[in-house]
């Protein structure tokens, strides 16, 4: 029994002393981790500032307006180039063009077979049954 | 065994054994010493103990002493320190009204040196000049053999080269990352921000100013701010709008083949300055020569006569003392004569004149019995009130006093209501014109961005309401059928005055080398914008009929900056004139200001 207490002793003191040396390993490698971590945040702004220099630089009014000059077609704006919303016509009443197509080809009643609520119970379940043969067989 | 050595103790040893006896005696005495210092007797042991103490006491104590005189010793953590003082200071952002950067830092490598860990000095000076072509070998040498513990080597290095230099591997030779102050823009708005130097220091404009609220304080007493903990300032510059006005300026002064020239937009209700420019100005980023008077802002470090725009001043004071109103009339049939000086008008009408014509005609004779029927001391008040006598100080470190006349008396008062005989900052003229727009509140000119009630909150009431209504009545006139005709852009309601001024030539006023300003408020119904342009020396050109004044150089530029810039600060062009856009002098009795004026022509 006594031998026992003393194995479990020896290695409690043994692991612990494992566990103690893995924290403390583990704490220093995170400790470096964390000064790493600080000095890539650090070069990341001062990535961004150079970035955001070069940024300001490349978009600068006088380049823009060199790089505008050279490829795009604008004018100052004046008063003449400019109308309310009121000038505007009047927005014209809504023309579906393709149902009125529909409509002349005389289609009107096979694209829109919903269209007649009173109709559907009425339907033959037979003549439903047949048609959806039919057309499955001419496909 | 005991027998033996109690023989050998009580008798002496025969003489004839003598010579063995002390070769054997030292043998015995090693025995003896081993035999007592490893003895497990316990008689002994308290001394020995008191030795081993005492052994230790010893090497404590010169442990101890080594860690004290290390401590006292100058060691390398120095060197940091003084690399911290010597590399340039981290600056906040400066950035325009709608947070576009205009200064930032960027970090750049700079290589060091600390001269006494290094070996071979004259090694390592052949090599560094090798790796860094731009040194000065025999400066470097010196500079090396310094007994410093810190010297520079070379400031803001390439990338290529700070390998080279990392590569070379000298042991007293290193790199230290450095801030340097980048300005995007170039030339766009230098006047305003200044410049810093290569340690980070700001020598001019805003840059200097900034140092002044302390943060240079704080570098030097050795708190180094991290670029994350300084909070970017917000400058009242728009970077587009100056843009425009530098570019239709710098076209301006090209085109008139002046020597010099400078514009300015101003928030009438805030003061702040939204664009402004001087020509010929210069890069930040290649800091120029700060004492080339070439290149002074002159907006605020020169002082000038601001010519017929200071009519304008001496039209308000008159308005607001109440003894004239806008149907006053002014007798300018004939030049005023005052003792061998004769004040002329450039447009003679040779008739009574109202105040609107004098305006319109910018007639000097009207404006100087204007001024004369006020007197010297009132005129003197008003001009004082409305901070035109003494220094303008804004954010911006430079600045310079008004001339203004030793004995001020009659003839000065009436030259200097038509804007001769004293000398102010354009942009102090700025602010008493921005007075007479906005209602009467006198707004020290700001290059930080503020609000209105910041800006009104301490500003000293200077006129009545509805005589810078009036004012605002009479620059749009003048804009739609006096001498501003130029600026009236459609749709942004425009008022303006043109001034020329004849510049001193070895004391006398020179009739053909002109200083020529223009100041355009728009809209002038609800007044928001203040522009001017002024020009030094336009010339006359064929299509302006070889004129030279104001409203063809100046004037001409003033609206360009408008037409462009209107869009960018979002002044909305409007199709219909307002209505009623003077609705105070309407009810006093004056309902002709609210019909547009059309014609007059041929001033």
């Amino acid at each position: 029994m006594l031998r026992f207490l003393n194995i479990a002793a020896i290695l409690a003191l043994v692991g612990s002393a494992i566990y103690a040396y893995s924290i403390k390993y583990q704490t220093s490698y995170r400790a470096e981790q964390i000064v790493k971590t600080k000095l890539e945040i650090k070069a990341e702004h001062d990535a961004i500032a150079v970035l955001r220099a070069e940024w300001s630089f490349m978009t600068r009014p006088e380049r823009v307006q060199q790089l505008a000059d050279r490829y795009l077609d604008l004018q100052p704006l004046a008063v003449d180039k400019i109308v309310t919303a009121r000038a505007l016509p009047e927005r014209a009443p809504h023309v579906d063009a393709i149902a009125a197509k529909i409509d002349m080809l005389g289609l009107g009643v096979a694209s829109t077979p919903a269209a007649d609520p009173g109709a559907a119970p009425t339907t033959p379940k037979t003549s439903v049954a047949t048609q959806t043969k039919g057309t499955g067989h001419q496909r | 065994m005991t027998m033996d050595t109690g023989q050998f103790v009580d008798t002496p040893p025969p003489d004839g054994q003598r010579a063995t006896p002390a070769k054997k005696g030292a043998a015995e005495r090693l025995r003896d010493f081993a035999r007592a210092a490893f003895s497990t007797n316990l008689s002994s042991s308290t001394s020995r103990m008191r030795l081993v103490a005492l052994l230790f006491l010893a090497l404590y104590g010169v442990i101890g002493g080594r860690l004290v005189f290390l401590g006292f010793k100058p060691d390398p953590a120095n060197l940091r320190r003084a690399a911290a003082e010597a590399v340039a200071a981290a600056r906040p952002d400066l950035l325009d009204r709608n947070g576009e950067i205009l200064a930032t830092d960027v970090k750049t490598m700079s290589v060091f040196a600390e001269p006494r860990r290094l070996i071979d000095k004259d090694e390592a000076t052949e090599l560094l000049t090798a790796a860094l072509p731009q040194v000065d070998a025999h400066e470097l040498r010196d500079r090396l053999a310094s007994k410093k513990g810190f010297v520079w080597v070379k400031r803001e290095v390439t990338p290529h080269q700070r390998d080279e230099v990392f590569h070379l591997g000298l042991p007293g030779v290193g790199l230290i990352a450095e801030n340097k102050r980048v300005y995007p823009n170039g030339p766009i708005g230098a006047h305003v921000l200044g410049f810093a130097n290569i340690d980070n220091v700001g020598i001019a404009g805003m840059e200097k100013f900034i140092d002044g609220q302390g943060l240079a304080d704080l570098h030097g007493a050795g708190f180094s701010m991290t670029p994350e903990e300084l909070s970017p300032i917000t400058l009242s510059l728009d970077i587009k709008a100056t843009h425009a006005l530098r570019d239709e300026l710098a076209k301006g002064v090209e085109h008139f083949k002046a020597l010099a020239g400078a514009s300015a937009i101003m928030d009438v209700n805030t003061g702040e300055v939204i664009a402004m420019a001087s020509l010929p100005d210069y890069d930040p980023n290649n800091p120029p020569d700060i004492h080339d008077v070439n290149i002074i802002n002159r907006l605020n470090v020169g002082v000038y006569e601001m010519g017929s725009t200071f009519k304008a001043l001496t039209v308000a004071m008159a308005l607001d003392s109440g003894k004239v109103n806008l149907n006053s009339r002014f007798d300018a049939h004939t030049a005023l004569t005052s003792g061998r000086f004769r004040i002329h008008d450039y447009h003679p009408q040779n008739r009574a004149l109202t105040v609107p014509e004098v305006f319109t005609y910018s007639s000097n004779v009207g404006v100087a019995r204007m001024a004369l029927g006020q007197g010297v001391e009132k005129h003197k008040a008003f001009l004082r009130k409305m901070g035109q006598l003494t220094r303008m100080r804004t954010e911006l470190p430079e600045s310079a006093a008004p001339i203004v006349p030793q004995n001020w008396g009659e003839l000065n008062t009436m030259t200097i209501a038509f804007g001769h005989g004293l000398a102010v900052a354009p942009l102090q003229a700025m602010m008493a014109v921005a007075a007479l727009m906005n209602g009467g509140y006198l707004i020290t000119p700001t290059f930080v961005k503020r609000s209105e009630e910041e800006a009104k909150k301490d500003a000293p009431i200077v006129i009545k309401p509805e005589t810078s209504e009036a004012m605002r009545y009479l620059m749009r006139l003048n804009a739609e059928k006096g001498t501003a005709k130029k600026v009236d852009i459609a749709g942004y309601f425009v008022g303006g005055k043109t001034g020329t001024a004849e510049k001193v030539i070895h004391g006398h006023y020179s009739k053909t080398r002109l200083f020529t300003t223009f100041m355009a408020v728009a809209p002038a119904d609800k007044p928001k914008y203040l522009f001017m342009t002024l020009m030094d020396e336009p010339q006359g050109l064929p299509e302006t009929g070889g004129f030279a004044t104001a409203a063809y150089n100046s004037g001409s530029v003033t609206g360009k900056i408008i037409e462009r810039v209107g869009p960018l600060l979002g002044l909305p062009p409007r199709f219909e004139p307002p209505t009623q856009p003077f609705p105070i002098l309407a009810r006093l009795g004056f309902g002709f200001v609210n019909t547009p004026a059309t014609g007059g022509g041929g001033h």
